[in-house]
């Protein structure tokens, strides 16, 4: 008996020009108690369904056609008085970002308090006991009801959401991306708060996500949606094991395991389709390597094979697709050569020596008359790193640990307060004495946000010409380089997009032409912050592999800084883990994923949620959060998190050549031998709630310049 | 930054502020070709030598650095002098004056702040209904036109053509009234209340609308908006909660406006011929009775900075996510 | 310092492309019914404001109109006189027509003057943050400590008011709104993406703040201009009508100061309408039309995505 039938429903949205039809037929159910995954790209339409199942939906937005069946009864027709009382007390809601999603002048006790009192007629002592009881299933602090959201953390703010979404026990939990934007040990712990709660209730949930590896570890049956159609469906082992829809494959490629060194990054070509009038094809057509003219005769039905239903006039040749689809070429990409042959020593190209940025924290008064040393925050706190020509160096870590302030001070967008850097052998300062011009033409920087690193009012030619007009070529050479760098960075031809104004570009579209900004000087460092992490998926790899020619064809020097760590071992030939500020281990990219030494950096490396699900992984249970940064632990920052410090490790912070080994360095007293038994095992052990200060304090948002 | 950095800095820099204002309104004052005096001498009234004998009389023959100083003292101890035409101690003008135009204002505006943020909220949440239309082209009407203008269109009507409401002043010429209770509490007075009330109320409604339903507007498409309605609120909860989350620009706004008051009255009080400090303030420039100019142009200042302080100390206080610091 | 300069062909480029915009959001805000009355209001006061005087068929101080050999005397409108005629006998409708121009000069240049000054003192306290912004919005706190019309007034008591003078004081006292607002709207465009690229790209101070911040604030700093003009409207119709005018122009605040003293106010209707119901349509139209606009630019309510 399936609690939830969604049956053919159709979507439409009407904008001012065109309707767009943003769910084309789709249909699925989910049983009782059953983990049901939605899985897509943005557009693809799975947000769209999971409003209209709570009937809230855009006013612009119409269910055409179709039924949302739930425990027999149709909810698309209900009026809003109806809907008042099957919302949350049958069907609730974990949204998608937990950082706006609750009230900022309410505190979170009352508002799951209003939950309940909405549906049901406890008192307000009653109601606060079940906001007690929810606060502990989910690992919080009961003694923290009163408190404001701001005043938590991002990932304690999920929990909040969770426990409001638990407060009545609903027969159905609906999960909007509930750990996108998350860092990832974060939202390990929260899916297994997730599943631990689901083995305890008995509601059913309905997961919305982009990242196959969080559905393939969590739901027992998956749609995969495109388009607004549904691609492929059935259990989550079946599809993610064995897909027969290029499409999936596809989508499979673009969540790399973070050991598999070896493979090109694979994009799906072209982009997402726009959905202006209903399919009269397979929506997947333009970007299908397998496409033949059969595909333009209407959306393939969907049809069993094996196990699961895939919408392809090919399923037949399912295996054969399967194969060539892990082929980079298949997907119209060059292949590069080795990376690991093609040398990796260049000259030394940036060369950083116990870099500090301090931020000082502002004092009281009589601290400031007194004299009294302020605090500050270390975001990056002695730094030695070095850079090739030709070489990518990828720094990881999760946010506020200072990897972002660590690129911008080596740019030199932000003064640093200590060390020195070293541009090909020159220190910054001289190279800024003698010219800013001169120094921005050899280090170049690209930022995390495509969708505005664009003036919106330049149109391209002029967005990539403004570098070079600033260093005073003449027009001759402007229009020839702007040309040849479009080129390069894959826009083609030119003359297509050179009078287009950011507007009328996709995300990837616009992400190179800022990488064209960046590269139309020629520079011999490149910082990049980020640059694939705010784009679809597919078009991720396209970033990755103009990189990565740049670095290899024009012998750029890369600092790759990121939170992805598939995409960093894609591409970086070397790797930095950072936490509060400092580098805990680094070393050649293969080493330091295959043998982490550093606890950290191996319980990070093994938070990844894994896409093959066959493979049973042990959850990454780190407990608590990164300190506050202003008073940092003594002896290693790590250590009140480890399980392995000794008292040595809380006396004396490590050198980053504790662990030496060649090339590889972890600042570690006590190297990790093997992931699994010391540090997994026992962080499984040890979990509790979080009962710390909720002091979140990024340190890219913190104070004043020391 | 602590709470308490932020007001002892904010308290310090108003102080500083106030300072700078009295001085520049000081010297402009100074500045002026002639005192009253010499115009008086001009006209034959007075010998020299007792214009200097009343200049004496009045400190105005000392050097400039101790006129000013003793100006400044005198003003913070509220003491502010002699008139120069009507020979008795300017308070003595002045605090009839701004009480007669707090009892006008300060309710006018109250009534005027919730009724029309109330209003603003409802039609920023129906966005695009015939209400929120028509609610913001009326109010936008009243808070243009000058409101002397609005207060001569009323006059028109109700006082010299309808003969509805008396047209000049804060009670009948005849009437005498003792105490405050009889003054500002009899069927006479109020009669005359209504109109410049009525002005004052219509004038303000604009900003207070439109701040509050472009608030709303916001928060409209906002997640929280959405979980609250995921969570089965209905309608008017819903606007409640939107509505709770703008009244932090408003109560600030309102803090502001009222530091204003003064400033936007002068023109409305000589309309309606209303005894308060607008009026007092342009009769003591017409009669170039410098002592009261002073001191009611230093109580429109005080107030502005005043509330301004207020208006920061509000938002640090009221606001939950806000660090005094960012304020 | 890295003050490169802006060349000029970019500088012509944008300005064309600035040009095509303002066309197209005029479109869109004509399509307010309230605006569009409101352009048509406008239209009509700027033509008054240039050929009004040409249009008047008398001149409104010194001709005296007679009938019979005595002088007209507050005549109801009819014959002669076709909006009537003031206690001195002068033609309303002369004194209507000249009027408007010194109310546009006052408008236009006070608001206009005031926009830019806001826009330039809040671009760059904006931009530059820190001691700048400190001591420049200090300075904006102190002109709102400072009353407007009672310095106003102090100040055009001891000079002869004349029409440039009020403007100018109108500017000194105005451009404290527009540069708040365009102050705070700086510093959200300040740190986007494309302002600290700018940066990374090698451009300077100027390039960047001019070139990158200010067309993205443009559209706020037009708006309040707008506002500027209906509020300089007001202050110098408010000063006019406290006697503190230009005393040999004609303007509407005037005309209400003349039939308000002469205590006329009281019988003769048709003094009153003209001027009242010239300057009540003027400042309504202009931030009817404001308002329009201010839906298209303020972000704050831009709720549907592009």
């Amino acid at each position: 008996m399936s609690l939830l039938e969604v049956n053919n429903l159709k979507i439409t949205y009407q904008t001012a020009e065109e309707d767009v039809h943003a769910v084309n037929d789709v249909s699925f159910s989910i049983g009782e108690q059953d983990n049901y995954g939605l899985v897509g790209e943005s557009g693809c339409g799975k947000s769209t369904i999971a409003k209209t199942i709570l009937g809230l939906l855009d006013d612009n937005g119409e269910v055409e056609a179709g039924s949302v069946r739930f425990k027999d009864r149709d909810l698309v027709d209900l009026s809003e008085k109806e809907w008042q009382d099957v919302r949350w007390e049958e069907i609730a809601y974990i949204p998608q970002s937990a950082m706006d999603s609750l009230d900022p002048v309410m505190t979170v006790g009352s508002q799951i308090r209003q939950a309940i009192r909405k549906h049901r007629d406890d008192s307000k002592s009653k109601a606060d006991e079940r906001v007690a009881e929810v606060f502990e299933i989910v690992g919080l602090d009961p003694a923290r009801t009163s408190d404001y959201p701001h005043e938590f953390s991002g990932g304690m703010r999920q929990r909040v959401t969770i426990a409001m979404a638990l407060a009545l026990d609903p027969d159905l939990i609906i999960a909007d991306e509930p750990t996108t934007g998350l860092d990832v040990i974060v939202q390990d712990k929260i899916i297994n708060k997730l599943l631990e709660i689901q083995d305890e209730v008995d509601s059913s949930m309905l997961l919305i996500t982009h990242d196959v590896g969080v559905v393939a570890e969590t739901c027992d049956e998956v749609s995969v949606l495109y388009g607004g159609k549904v691609m492929e469906q059935g259990a989550t082992y079946d599809v993610f094991k064995h897909p027969t829809n290029p499409y999936t494959m596809g989508l499979q490629n673009s969540f790399p395991e973070v050991d598999e060194f070896d493979k090109q990054a694979i994009s799906i070509p072209g982009s997402l389709p726009e959905l202006t009038e209903e399919p009269t094809g397979c929506v997947f057509r333009n970007r299908c390597p397998f496409s033949t003219e059969e595909c333009a005769d209407g959306h393939p039905p969907l049809i069993a094979n094996g196990g699961q239903m895939s919408a392809c006039y090919h399923h037949d040749e399912a295996e054969d697709m399967r194969e060539a689809a892990t082929d980079a070429e298949t997907w119209g990409i060059d292949v590069a050569e080795d990376r690991e042959t093609s040398g990796d020593t260049g000259d030394v190209i940036l060369e950083t020596t116990d870099l500090e940025k301090w931020f000082k924290q502002t004092q009281s008064i009589m601290d400031s008359f007194r004299g009294a040393e302020p605090d500050y925050v270390k975001a990056v706190n002695g730094v030695d790193l070095t850079v090739r020509e030709g070489e990518i160096l990828g720094v990881a870590g999760e946010s506020g640990c200072g990897k972002s302030t660590l690129g911008e001070v080596i740019a030199a967008l932000q003064p640093r307060t200590g060390g020195d850097i070293q541009i090909d052998g020159t220190s910054v300062d001289d190279l800024l004495a003698e010219s800013t011009k001169k120094f921005r033409s050899q280090v170049q920087f690209i930022f995390q946000d495509p969708f505005d690193s664009l003036n919106p009012r330049q149109r391209v030619k002029d967005a990539v010409a403004e570098p070079l007009k600033i260093q005073g070529h003449d027009k001759e050479t402007i229009d020839r380089r702007v040309r040849e760098t479009i080129s390069d960075v894959g826009l083609n031809p030119p003359e297509k997009y050179l009078d287009r104004r950011p507007a009328q570009l996709s995300g990837g579209e616009r992400q190179r032409v800022a990488i064209a900004q960046a590269l139309v000087l020629e520079p011999k460092l490149l910082i990049c912050d980020e640059p694939a992490s705010m784009l679809d998926v597919s078009l991720k790899a396209n970033i990755l592999n103009i990189l990565r020619e740049m670095a290899d064809k024009r012998d750029i020097g890369i600092v790759y800084i990121s939170h992805d760590l598939a995409s960093l071992t894609q591409i970086a030939n070397r790797l930095a883990v950072m936490y509060l500020g400092e580098v805990i281990e680094i070393g050649k990219t293969r080493e330091v994923v295959r043998n982490s030494k550093h606890p950290y950096a191996a319980s990070l490396l093994a938070a990844s949620p894994k896409t093959d699900p066959s493979i049973d992984r042990q959850r990454v249970l780190l407990p608590g959060e990164p300190p506050n940064p202003v008073n940092l632990p003594e002896g290693c920052n790590f250590a009140p998190r480890c399980p392995k410090a000794s008292e040595e490790c809380r006396k004396a912070d490590p050198d980053r050549s504790a662990f030496k080994d060649g090339n590889h360095e972890a600042a570690c007293y006590l190297p990790v031998e093997d992931v699994e038994d010391e540090l997994l095992s026992s962080y499984a052990r040890q979990e509790r709630p979080e009962i710390q200060s909720g002091e979140e304090e990024t340190i890219e948002q913190l104070g004043e310049e020391a | 930054m602590s709470f308490r950095r932020f007001l002892i800095k904010r308290t310090a820099i108003a102080a500083l502020l106030t300072l700078i204002a009295v001085s520049i309104i000081f010297a402009t004052l100074r500045m002026l070709p002639a005192d009253p005096f010499s115009g008086l001498v001009a006209s034959g009234a007075l010998t020299p030598e007792q214009v200097a004998e009343v200049r004496a009389m009045y400190g105005l023959d000392e050097p400039i650095y101790v006129q000013y100083v003793k100006y400044i003292q005198n003003l913070f101890t509220f003491n502010f002098g002699v008139s120069l035409t009507q020979q008795r101690p300017v308070s003595e003008i002045i605090t009839p004056a701004l009480l007669n135009t707090l009892v006008l204002l300060l309710p006018a505006l109250v009534v005027t702040a919730i009724i029309s943020s109330l209003a603003g909220m409802y039609a920023g949440w129906n966005r695009g209904s015939w209400f929120e239309q028509s609610s913001i082209v009326a109010t936008t009407v009243f808070r243009s036109v000058p409101n002397f203008v609005t207060g001569i269109f009323l006059l028109i009507i109700f006082s010299y053509g309808l003969g509805w409401l008396p047209a000049f002043g804060m009670r009948s010429p005849l009437a005498n009234p003792s105490g405050y209770l009889d003054t500002y509490l009899s069927w006479n007075f109020l009669k005359h209340y209504t109109l410049p009330f009525t002005v004052t109320v219509l004038y303000y409604s604009g900003d207070f609308l439109m701040l509050a339903r472009n608030s709303v507007v916001e928060r409209m498409g906002s997640e929280f908006l959405m979980l609250h309605r995921a969570k089965g609120l209905s309608e008017m909860e819903q606007l409640g909660r939107a509505g709770r989350n703008s009244l932090l620009p408003l109560v600030t706004y309102f803090a502001l406006r009222t530091g204003m008051l003064f400033q936007g009255v002068v023109t409305l009080e000589v309309v309606f011929a209303w005894p308060g400090i607008g009026r007092a303030l342009v009769q003591a420039i017409l009669n170039q009775d410098y002592p009261t100019v002073q001191a009611a142009v230093f109580i429109m200042a005080v107030a502005v900075i005043v509330m301004n302080l207020v208006a920061d100390v509000a938002y640090a206080k009221l606001d939950p996510t806000v660090d005094a610091g960012d304020v | 310092m890295s003050g490169y300069t802006i060349d000029t062909e970019t500088a012509k480029e944008r300005l064309s492309s600035e040009y095509d915009r303002a066309k197209r959001t005029m479109r869109f805000v004509l399509e307010d019914n309230a605006a569009k009355a409101g352009f048509a209001v406008l239209v009509l006061f700027g033509f008054l404001g240039v050929f009004g005087p040409y249009l008047a068929p008398f001149h409104p101080i010194e001709d005296t109109l007679q009938q019979g050999g005595s002088t007209m005397r507050l005549q109801s409108p009819g014959g002669k006189a076709i909006l009537g005629t003031t206690s001195y006998g002068k033609d309303i409708l002369s004194q209507f027509l000249v009027g408007a121009r010194p109310t546009l000069i006052v408008g236009l240049f006070g608001g206009v003057g005031a926009g830019v000054m806001g826009f330039l003192v809040g671009l760059t306290s904006g931009y530059f943050g820190g001691r700048v912004d400190e001591f420049l919005m200090r300075l904006t706190d102190l002109t709102f400590a400072l009353p407007f019309l009672p310095m106003a007034l102090v100040i055009l008591s001891f000079v002869t008011p004349n029409i440039w003078l009020i403007t100018a004081v109108l500017v000194v006292f105005l451009w404290k709104m527009p540069a708040r607002v365009i102050r705070s709207e700086v510093m959200t465009v300040k740190e986007r993406t494309f302002v600290k690229s700018a940066r990374a790209r090698g451009a300077g101070h100027m390039r960047t703040m001019f070139l990158h911040v200010a067309p993205n604030v443009l559209g706020i700093g037009f708006l309040y201009t707008a506002y500027a003009v209906g509020w300089s409207i007001v202050a110098g119709a408010s000063l006019a009508f406290l006697g503190f005018g230009d005393p040999t122009t004609t303007s509407w605040g005037r005309m209400l100061e003349q039939v308000f003293r002469s205590g006329s106010i009281r019988t003769a209707w048709w003094w009153v309408l003209p001027p009242a119901l010239g300057i009540a349509a003027v400042t309504t139209s202009v931030f009817l039309v404001g308002r329009a606009f201010e839906e298209l630019v303020n972000p704050d309510l831009q709720t549907e995505q592009e």
